[in-house]
């Protein structure tokens, strides 16, 4: 790749440091459920993308903890932190996905409005917790295992998990606590590894990415960053159209009513908040542009017609 | 690794024969017709495994369509083998003895991306085995 690697270190710094304001505002049902005689005031925390809510959940439970002190135990009212999920425009927000990503693809695709949609305004909810839409994800110890594994299965994917295999446990500890402190050199320290080639090649074997589009489970292909037939790498575009093509395939062939639109040009492409060149090559992103799970998660938003 | 024996054996061996659910006919129609290229069809084929002293299944070999998520196949599993759910008793399922995705995730997918010459095989514990 005929890239400066000193500027793209930057780019990774810069997406390090990229934070999404939120506000936590009470649900309306909850509010009448109040100990005290004011309600909870909306609660504002700067969050970094790449994190996961349950990162801050002690936070946000202390936070209301405080409103319901004696109403905690009290069973008949169903107010519970173990029951504390946050909720957007009526879509319960999943736990194990980042911030950013929740945030990308929400926002762009529920926004009544195409004006400014920060601060991002999310409502918490600390009863009727939705078991049929949500896994419980109650502590951090939950996530940072999350967390491990989708890197595991992103290893598999880049090294058939050779580098991550022959890491030492320490070193794992390391890429989750120095997200979870928000050390970017400590992080990066051990993540390289994990962005280096094996078997010879100048490249991953194969992409570890996500693409999620409003009401679909997110779409997961094999796909290789270079075409070795045509001596070529390939692109954003050419992953992206690959997979929607199979998707839409599979759907075909499962008789799914509903089949998905192929047409990239209807789609704004965003990752990280921002749309990255569709003639960017796969390899370049996978390396500097995926989050730290090492995974790239790519948001395809419809655009209004 | 513990096979199942005794009564536990019967159960399990009694379930499988029995009375088909709608996991075990769409095994019955594969095996009617050629073995289907899960790749873009309408089933995902894979092999059940057990790790980490996990009861072993008679039934191996199952086939779902590619839309079903690990967490259904756990909470499948979960009843099928009797799981205690009062001491809330966990089911972990590992792709390449390395990695449990995401209980949302969908077969099709895992399928997609980790199926071996067509073969898809899934592991099974009772203990976090693989972290």
């Amino acid at each position: 790749m005929n890239t400066s690697p000193l500027d793209d270190k930057e780019i990774t710094r810069e997406l390090w440091q990229s934070r999404i304001p939120i506000c936590f505002l009470l649900s309306e049902e909850d509010k009448s459920k109040v100990n005290r005689s004011e309600t909870p005031e909306p609660f504002y925390l700067m969050l970094s993308r790449h994190l996961y809510f349950p990162c801050i959940i002690d936070k946000i439970s202390r936070y209301y903890s405080t409103y319901y002190k004696e109403n905690l135990t009290d069973s008949t009212n169903n107010i519970s932190l173990h029951n504390l999920w946050l909720e957007y425009e009526s879509i319960p927000l999943k736990w194990h996905y980042p911030i950013g990503v929740l945030y990308d693809l929400y926002t762009s695709s529920l926004s009544s409005t195409s004006s400014c949609h920060l601060p991002w305004q999310i409502i918490v909810h600390l009863s009727k917790f939705p078991e049929n839409e949500l896994i419980r994800f109650p502590d951090k110890e939950t996530i940072e295992a999350h967390y491990m594994t989708t890197l595991k299965e992103a290893d598999a994917l880049k090294h058939k998990g050779q580098i991550i295999g022959d890491m030492q446990k320490r070193d794992h500890k390391q890429l989750w606590n120095s997200l979870f402190q928000d050390k970017y050199e400590n992080f990066w320290n051990i993540n390289m590894k994990l962005m280096s080639y094996t078997d010879n090649l100048q490249y991953f074997r194969y992409i570890p990415f996500r693409i999620y589009i409003l009401d679909r489970v997110f779409i997961q292909k094999l796909f290789s960053p270079y075409d070795i037939e045509h001596d070529k790498w390939m692109t954003l575009n050419d992953l992206i159209q690959f997979s929607l093509n199979h998707e839409a395939q599979c759907e075909r062939l499962s008789n799914e009513k509903e089949i998905l639109n192929i047409n990239i040009k209807d789609y704004r492409i965003i990752i990280h908040g921002v749309q990255p060149p569709l003639h960017t090559p796969i390899q370049w992103l996978s390396e500097y542009f995926s989050y730290p799970d090492n995974f790239l998660h790519i948001c395809l938003v419809e655009k209004r017609m | 690794m513990s096979t199942v024996e005794g009564d536990e054996n019967e159960s399990l061996g009694n379930a499988s024969n029995s009375a088909v659910t709608n996991e075990e006919t769409s095994s019955n129609t594969t095996r009617s017709g050629p073995l289907n290229d899960s790749e873009g069809g309408a089933k995902v084929v894979f092999l059940l495994k057990a790790a980490g002293g996990a009861p072993i299944l008679k039934k191996k070999k199952w086939a779902l369509p590619r839309s079903k998520t690990m967490g259904h196949i756990v909470e499948f599993l979960k009843k099928y083998m009797q799981l205690d759910s009062q001491q809330q008793q966990q089911l972990f399922l590992y792709v390449n003895q390395s990695f449990a995705p995401a209980l949302d995730t969908t077969i099709g997918s895992v399928n997609d991306c980790f199926s071996s010459e067509g073969t898809l095989v899934l592991h099974y514990s009772l203990t976090q085995a693989w972290g």
